[in-house]
């Protein structure tokens, strides 16, 4: 089953099954299978936002004024999100693109990885802002132990089923000799290394940023890095939708209309994937030590924290059916909500001014000197 | 005008002063959880025990049976619901 980036063969789209089917050849939506993935594309554009867009120049001052534990915590989110970022804004599209079956999924996972990449774009925008030294925040990244742990368990799943894909692709199902070495896949296998990486990013979008995030929003409710704010909301938004995309890939998957061998593995899988959760869960909170070693911050706390990576852990559960593993039944902050309202419904005070910048206007507070010497 | 009954007994009017389900509850000081109150993060989602809603706009976030998201939807019969 070697990949074609324009498959010959006619066939009835509407009958593929979401991957592992024929490759997509025309990118039609005339038809689909699920309209839900064309209806989340739209959703996606309609988001479009650019980081230049907004405003981070008051940020420098009040990153210059805050006590050295802050700087730690605001700088270690930072190069945390840059590394999910990178990961999410190329992986979908190498894991996915070259197994995907059906346009309008296709063109989801190529939109969803889109909107990843101005993600990242946007961290260096705001380094560049508060630090006169880029690169000593981004090289870091890479010598970090406490951002590399991650890093393992985010990308591994993906590496797997891309490291499958190739064999399976070269070489088909079977047992191979290549390079002395002997390897074997079958299309099964690889079924299940899908789902897995599917659960796993889910996992991903649904609890990795949420630390960060609720750091970001606990600066700016004390007005403090609200430019920073204000493109976290941007990206919160986005994530949103990522994980709704998630979870309706792995309801299609669980329910086994699409392909059956996907609805036997969801089961078999099971215990996996609650460990997946429950070890996301776990680095998240030992991720809020990290970032609190050297002193809390005003709003929040190691503890208060813990609680609401287990609240929103098991929220993320129950929307994909499966059982709360931690007693936490109240949201600890529930401020943080309003910071998550999309800006469509304007909740917050500090919202008056978001959807200025989303249609291009610069949002610089001007003085009335500047205009001194403008004459009518 | 639907009412709106809960787990723990509570009785709410639907009189329309609230333009969607999740309102109604936050005027009786309830507690939902929410995001984006706009039918696609699934934040919201609470247990339909009986009766039914209806969408304001299509939601885009994954309804379980079952289940459904106040933040996008009104009663149109007495309904029984359960927050998590
Ligand atoms: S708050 Fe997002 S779906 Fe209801
Ligand atoms: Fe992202
Ligand atoms: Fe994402």
């Amino acid at each position: 089953m070697a990949y074609t980036t324009f498959n010959r063969q006619i066939n009835d789209q509407m009958k593929e099954p979401m991957f592992f089917g024929n490759p997509v050849n025309v990118s039609r939506y005339d038809q689909q299978k699920y309209g839900i993935f064309e209806k989340l594309i739209e959703k996606q554009l309609s988001f479009f936002w650019r980081p230049e867009e907004v405003d981070v120049s008051k940020d420098r001052i009040d990153y210059q004024n805050l006590p050295d534990h802050e700087k730690h915590i605001f700088i270690s989110n930072l190069k945390y999100q840059t590394l999910l970022d990178s990961v999410q804004g190329r992986s979908p599209n190498v894991a996915f693109l070259p197994i995907v079956s059906l346009p309008e999924l296709e063109t989801w996972i190529e939109t969803w990885a889109f909107s990843e990449t101005i993600h990242s774009r946007s961290y260096t925008h705001i380094v560049r802002n508060i630090s006169a030294e880029p690169h000593k925040v981004f090289d870091d990244i890479m010598l970090n132990e406490k951002i590399l742990e991650r890093a393992d368990d985010v990308t591994r799943y993906y590496d797997d089923l891309i490291d499958g894909i190739n064999l399976y692709q070269r070489c088909g199902e079977g047992t191979h000799t290549i390079n002395g070495e002997t390897l074997s896949i079958s299309l099964y296998e690889l079924k299940r290394r899908l789902y897995l990486c599917v659960m796993s990013v889910n996992v991903l979008e649904a609890i990795r940023f949420y630390v960060s995030f609720a750091c970001s929003f606990a600066f700016a409710e004390r007005e403090l890095m609200e430019g920073n704010a204000k493109i976290i909301r941007l990206i919160a938004r986005d994530e949103a939708l990522h994980l709704t995309g998630t979870q309706h890939m792995l309801n299609i998957m669980a329910a086994g209309e699409d392909d059956a061998d996907m609805a036997k593995i969801a089961k078999e899988c099971e215990e996996e994937a609650y460990a997946i959760f429950r070890k996301a869960a776990e680095q998240e909170k030992d991720w809020a030590q990290y970032l609190f070693k050297d002193g809390s911050m005003i709003g929040l706390n190691k503890d208060i924290l813990c609680q609401y990576v287990e609240y929103i852990t098991n929220s993320r559960m129950q929307a994909i059916g499966m059982k709360a593993i931690f007693s936490t039944t109240q949201n600890p902050i529930p401020w943080i909500n309003t910071w998550l309202v999309s800006d469509n419904v304007q909740v917050a005070p500090q919202e008056a001014e978001i959807s200025s910048y989303l249609v291009g206007q610069i949002d610089n507070e001007v003085d009335g000197g500047d205009f001194g010497d403008f004459d009518l | 005008m639907p009412s709106v009954k809960l787990s723990n007994g509570v009785v709410i009017n639907f009189d329309g002063s609230a333009q969607t389900l999740l309102e109604a509850l936050e005027r009786k000081k309830l507690e939902v959880n929410f995001h984006c109150r706009e039918g696609y993060c699934g934040a919201c989602r609470c247990k339909l025990v009986s009766g039914e809603v209806n969408y304001i706009n299509e939601p885009l976030a994954f309804v379980r049976k079952g289940e459904f998201l106040p933040c996008c939807s009104v009663p149109v019969t007495d309904i029984e619901i359960e927050i998590p």
